[in-house]
């Protein structure tokens, strides 16, 4: 919703992603932000803000998959780890550089998603999702079993940092910028994605997929496309962690992570790009002041171990999905745009 | 010849063992028409009541077991208090997503209830096995095997024919129109949890019997899915059958095994064997 008195006047207006000067100033802002960033931080918060970044790309591909098209996905680990293992051997096998085998390895991604997505093709609902289970433990298996040679099996793939022009990605900072870089065109791209004609069939098949099938919508192939769409998104943010911790193992990509990403989704809101954004923020925070804060708890406290502290966090959020499933089931962008919308028509009620 | 009777009787006694977890799925999808991911974890709990109650306060068999049920059964019903009954009306979506989020709440307060040690699971069948002539039958999994057959076929007949189970049926088809013909959706579900959670207690017993025990034993929750998917999710006797022609899955070659089979399952036979054909495609 716009604020008071602004109209749109023309079809480009109206089409606009950044509607107003505010808009405008506080997208500025918020860029600058993020550029300052890494020179304010020290080095342990720029490698969260970096984790962050690269489950940002993750999250708003799994966004697109199950916010829009409405399709559970279970395997968005697996899709990133397709990813990173992806880049990882074009990278050490045919020494590709980043600029190409991080696209390769989201098309891998997004070929392995695709397969699943395919499964559209014959069932549907929870159904679905209970391939994309499939697909995480497909993914472990083929990982661990396929000759050591392809993807180093349970040793995993260790690579050099991303050059560009002889110099190379190795220190924090120069990492957190590359993967700022991306993650600010998939941020684009996705915004691009989900009001265009497909990000709209997604909605119309979330919303009624009989509906939309009558509408002349193929739901078969839109709702592949979300799996194709959602498991790029996830090669492409698993091939920039390739590069950030330079060593990629199996047990990085597990279902606890999809379920992670998921959490993630829910609490920042279903069907908001911003949301996703939102979510990761949110969840990676807690997640982080909880391994900060553990130790001076259990200072604090010793008769609770540092166990239990992990633990609990577990609790905690499995505890914050649950209650926001319960009580805020739109998650936090939602409550942001009664806020809004309410800030906007003070002092009337509507 | 001995060695692949010994095999395929094994497999089958596995098999059955997996039916039994895959119970506690088809139990709350039958009734409330939710597909509980935090399965695997309600064994676990359930596995780390027994041990509480057995091992770690030493209480005999014959008191801790019943009390470790009811503990079951109080846990199943506080799940259904604290979330489900307040998504009652709500979306199926939403509540399959409580679920996952339970799993990953479950899994949090086993570990700060019990912590992540491996603890050594009471002996609840004598470890050694039952031979007749040359083959070798693990005992608990046949007293196991027989127990989950009775279980199976009394569940079925309490789903199929008493008042109480169609009631909780009509609940799993249409939430709405169970409520308007006057069945109590709340109720229905409270009582689906709590069978869930007494039924995984059960299978946590007769899986973990002698064995080790710590929050990862989970996986098995995931692996039986195949089962209850081969069966179709709303066919409990059909369960039974399912694990006895699947003794691969019982076998456990490799974990990714009961997958394929899955996918195989969803793609040629989205309904199972026993289930009702309401899976549409668009």
């Amino acid at each position: 919703m716009d604020p008071a008195g602004v109209f749109a006047t023309s079809f480009e207006r109206d089409q606009a992603l950044v509607r107003t000067r505010g808009q405008w100033i506080a997208l500025a802002l918020l860029l600058i932000a993020l550029v300052v960033l890494p020179h304010v931080l020290g080095p342990r918060l720029v490698a969260i803000s970096t984790n962050m970044l690269i489950m940002a790309v993750v999250v708003i591909g799994l966004q697109i998959n199950m916010g829009y098209a409405g399709q559970i996905n279970l395997g968005q680990a697996a899709f990133m780890g397709v990813g990173a293992y992806a880049t990882g051997a074009l990278a050490i096998k045919f020494n590709l550089p980043f600029w190409l085998s991080i696209p390769l390895g989201g098309c891998a991604a997004a070929l392995f998603g695709f397969i699943f997505g395919l499964s559209a093709v014959r069932i549907k609902g929870f159904y679905l999702a209970l391939t994309t289970i499939a697909a995480q433990t497909l993914f472990h298996f083929l990982i661990l079993n396929l000759p050591q040679s392809w993807f180093g099996g349970s040793n995993g793939l260790t690579l050099e940092p991303a050059q560009i022009f002889g110099f190379s990605f190795v220190s924090d900072m120069s990492i957190y910028y590359l993967c700022l870089a991306v993650t600010a065109a998939m941020v684009f791209g996705a915004y691009g994605i989900v009001r265009s004609r497909h990000g709209r069939a997604f909605v119309a098949v979330c919303d009624d997929d009989v509906a939309s099938g009558l509408m002349g919508i193929n739901v078969v192939r839109t709702k592949a496309t979300a799996f194709l769409i959602g498991a790029f998104y996830a090669g492409i943010g698993g091939g920039l962690w390739a590069y950030y911790v330079r060593f990629v193992a199996v047990d990085q990509f597990t279902l606890f992570h999809s379920i992670w990403f998921i959490a993630m989704v829910i609490v920042g809101g279903l069907g908001s790009i911003t949301g996703a954004l939102i979510g990761v923020f949110v969840i990676k925070a807690i997640q982080e002041s909880f391994v900060t804060l553990g130790p001076s708890i259990v200072a604090q406290f010793p008769g609770l171990g540092g166990d239990v502290v992990f633990a609990l966090m577990n609790v905690f959020l499995g505890g914050i999905i649950a209650a926001f499933l319960i009580f805020e089931p739109r998650g936090l962008m939602h409550r942001w745009n009664i806020m809004k919308r309410s800030y906007r028509l003070w002092p009337f009620p509507y | 010849m001995i060695d692949f009777i010994n095999y395929l009787i094994n497999g089958a006694l596995v098999g059955l063992l997996y039916a039994l977890i895959a119970m506690g799925f088809v139990v709350i999808y039958r009734a409330s028409k939710v597909f509980n991911f935090a399965q695997g974890e309600l064994v676990v709990f359930g596995g780390f009541i027994v041990w509480w109650m057995v091992a770690s306060m030493g209480l005999p068999l014959w008191v801790g077991l019943p009390l470790a049920f009811v503990a079951a059964a109080i846990f199943g019903l506080l799940v259904e208090r604290i979330f489900f009954s307040r998504l009652a009306g709500e979306s199926v979506f939403a509540m399959v997503m409580v679920t996952i989020g339970l799993l990953i709440l479950i899994r949090g307060l086993i570990l700060v209830l019990f912590g992540p040690q491996v603890r050594s699971f009471p002996i609840i069948f004598p470890l050694q096995p039952v031979i007749i002539g040359d083959i070798l039958i693990p005992r608990s999994l046949l007293v196991g095997g027989v127990i989950t057959v009775i279980v199976g076929f009394g569940l079925s007949w309490f789903f199929n024919r008493t008042r109480a189970g169609l009631r909780m049926t009509a609940v799993a088809e249409d939430h709405q129109v169970a409520l308007s013909m006057g069945i109590s959706v709340k109720r229905s579900i409270a009582f689906a949890w709590v069978l869930g959670a007494v039924l995984s207690t059960l299978g946590a017993i007769i899986f973990l019997s002698g064995k080790s025990l710590n929050f990862l034993a989970s996986d098995i929750g995931l692996a039986a899915l195949p089962v209850a998917l081969l069966a179709g999710f709303e066919a409990i006797a059909g369960v039974l059958l399912a694990a006895y022609l699947d003794p691969i899955v019982g076998g456990a070659i490799g974990t990714v095994f009961p997958f394929i089979i899955m996918l195989l399952i969803l793609f040629i036979r989205p309904t199972g064997m026993f289930g009702w054909k309401t899976i549409e495609r668009v």
